[in-house]
């Protein structure tokens, strides 16, 4: 080949490449919440108002509808009272009451219903949610949705993945090891690991004892076998100066958080800490600081006479979510000139299966292989439910959608590969099954 | 018949089995051991990194150890640290972690702080006589060599002179720069024992003490 060729062609791949990598989007970000305990998607995406074969619909018998702004009784049998279904003419969307304030914000909002889980444990069922996989030897198998965002679009940022309680999972060697997830128990643990007292070492000599480190974890992976793990450790010790500056410490208290955003309820009675996740969140992204963010808002494991708070769990989870959207709404976008992170933030919303739609014998719930997910992006088509569940046994129907194998229900897989190829990654790099699903982008 | 009668006769052939003298055994041979690491540096697991702690603390009780290292703001709870060190947490359904993480690194180093100031205090500025010293069982006065290869055994294992021939300067820079940045100041601990105490700190979180 002569050198003109060559270089013609060599440029032309440079161009190409440019072209690929100028279409990811690098200034999105992602919240992910795991709703923890497997929720009653009868309560909310895919309501059930009326005794149908194995249905038993929540009513005034097993529901503590006093607390529920979004419940309006209506007639079951005898004394007992059911839910009326919320069913907006503005959209393509039917709610129960367990969605609280995010009712408002229906317009914005896809549900994937009829998730079709093909298991009722809850880290298989967390998993499968996560990562598109179940369980293999009670690990899992892929990394989840996350990592693999945060290694395609994260790993110039600060913390490209924090996970705080979320399920996160890093999975393969093929991975960027700055897309490691910072898995913390609370919002309040990362601002306590970054505290240093200024009584006996000041910011200067910390930077040199972390510049010495670097230093060492380079010799190290010069003379290694196995260069990568000191090389992963070098990025981290390289990234820990900015992580340790006095502002990012105080931005991240929990009581700087707290006062930052009053508008989210922190006091919440069966969510616990969670609301701290959507405030970390938030502040994170408006300092430009992360990639990825996922946060787990838990209570929903009611097998018993705890079914009775279901609803209301949902309805602070629904609501941390709906105040976790508008917060964005008035957020600006670190980078783009004008807009609001709610324009590039993207939202998943997914538990670990749904609940049995009979009631047990004692007055709760168990588990059951059927789930919904909630994604609020300006990727996806909003107002809109996918998938379908049967009317009788509330289990996943043929979702009427295209898939290369047949009719089938929506899987989790599906979704997840959907969520990838909506901003430009190869959903084969990360996921063995799923298939993206067209109808549901925007 | 005749090829027959002589095949027969080559098989009948008695065969006669002279006693010998025993032959000395064949020299022992040296059998080649790869000792070429098969696998990636890992994380130590967390437990062991937090007894290999308690043990440098003196071979306190967890408990002890956070109140003792809780004063000026050095440490929190336990509590605090455990996920970002990589434990399981149970509560929450949090698996161990497997990988290091940028979080896991600050937590270690403000442990690290945590337990060479504190040490520091113990040791040198209460002026501990060596046999009751904890980590710093050297004379801080004397050669740096010597100091640093006390502490190079205490949280890495060997001696100094094993390791890559750049660290020991690298530490001795270390140690003079923050020995000079404190040199005047009004301190709990004197400019050098400062700079111990750095050079304690930068060991107990080097990657060879992490890693395995």
């Amino acid at each position: 080949m002569k050198r003109r060729t060559f270089l013609q062609v060599l440029g032309g791949t440079l161009a190409f490449h440019k072209h690929v990598f100028a279409a990811a989007p690098a200034d999105q970000f992602f919240i992910f919440i795991h709703a923890a305990g497997g929720w009653d998607v009868t309560l909310w995406a895919d309501p059930r108002n009326e005794k149908l074969g194995l249905v038993d619909p929540a009513s005034t018998e097993n529901t503590d509808i006093a607390p529920l702004t979004r419940w309006k009784s209506a007639k079951l049998d005898g004394d007992t009272d059911t839910f009326e279904i919320l069913a907006p003419s503005d959209v393509a969307l039917r709610f129960g009451p367990g969605i609280g304030d995010l009712y408002d914000l229906r317009h914005r909002l896809t549900v994937v219903n009829g998730l079709a889980m093909n298991t009722v444990s809850h880290p298989d069922g967390t998993s499968f949610s996560a990562t598109g996989r179940h369980l293999a030897g009670g690990h899992p198998p892929a990394s989840s949705i996350d990592v693999a965002i945060a290694n395609e679009l994260g790993t110039g940022q600060l913390l490209p993945d924090i996970a705080i309680g979320f399920p996160a999972a890093y999975v393969g060697d093929h991975l960027d090891r700055r897309a490691i997830p910072l898995r913390v128990a609370n919002a309040g643990t990362i601002a306590k690991s970054l505290a240093r007292s200024d009584a006996y070492f000041k910011a200067d000599d910390r930077a040199a004892i972390t510049a010495l480190l670097s230093d060492e974890a380079s010799s190290l992976a010069a003379r290694s076998t196995y260069p990568e793990t000191f090389e992963r450790v070098k990025s981290q010790e390289d990234s820990l100066p900015k992580l340790l500056g006095d502002e990012l410490k105080e931005a991240f208290t929990a009581k700087a958080l707290t006062a930052a955003y009053p508008q989210l309820d922190y006091k919440a009675k069966y969510i616990g800490q969670g609301a701290l996740g959507a405030a970390f969140a938030v502040e994170a992204m408006k300092r430009d600081l992360v990639r990825c963010v996922g946060f787990a808002l838990g209570g929903l494991d009611t097998h018993n006479q705890n079914y009775k708070q279901q609803a209301h769990t949902q309805q602070e989870i629904f609501g941390t979510v709906a105040t976790l959207v508008k917060l964005l709404d008035v957020t600006p976008h670190p980078s783009r000139r004008g807009a609001k992170l709610a324009d590039h933030t993207h939202i998943l919303v997914f538990s670990d299966f749904c609940r049995t739609p009979q009631i047990n014998l004692s007055g709760g719930r168990d588990h059951y292989p059927n789930n919904s997910a909630l994604v609020i992006s300006p990727r996806f088509k909003a107002g809109r439910a996918f998938g379908k569940t049967d009317r009788e046994q509330l289990l996943p129907a043929d979702s009427g959608l295209t898939f290369s194998d047949g009719p089938r229900p929506i899987s989790p897989p599906d979704l997840l590969a959907t969520f990838l190829h909506a901003f430009g990654i190869d959903p084969r790099i990360y996921l063995r099954d799923g298939e993206v699903v067209a109808e549901m982008l925007a | 018949m005749r090829v027959a009668i002589l095949l027969l006769a080559t098989a009948c052939t008695a065969q006669t089995l002279a006693p010998s003298a025993p032959q000395p055994l064949p020299a022992a041979q040296t059998a080649m051991i790869d000792t070429t690491p098969k696998a990636r540096r890992r994380m130590v697991p967390p437990e062991v990194y937090l007894r290999a702690y308690l043990t440098w603390f003196g071979g306190l009780v967890p408990l002890d150890v956070q109140n003792r290292a809780k004063p000026k703001g050095l440490f929190d709870a336990w509590d605090d640290y455990l996920a970002a060190l990589g434990l399981p947490d149970y509560k929450i359904d949090l698996p161990r972690q497997s990988q290091s993480n940028t979080l896991m690194l600050a937590t270690l180093g403000r442990l690290g702080e945590a337990l060479c100031v504190r040490a520091a205090e113990h040791d040198l500025h209460a002026k501990t006589p060596l046999d009751q010293r904890v980590v710093f069982a050297f004379d801080p006065a004397g050669d740096f060599a010597a100091g640093f290869d006390v502490l190079h055994r205490t949280f890495l294992g060997y001696p100094a002179r094993l390791a890559p021939p750049d660290r020991l300067a690298r530490f001795q820079a270390l140690f003079a720069s923050i020995a000079a940045r404190h040199a005047g100041a009004k301190q709990p601990l004197t400019a050098d024992e400062t700079a111990w105490a750095a050079v304690c700190t930068a060991l107990v979180q080097h990657p060879e003490a992490e890693l395995y």
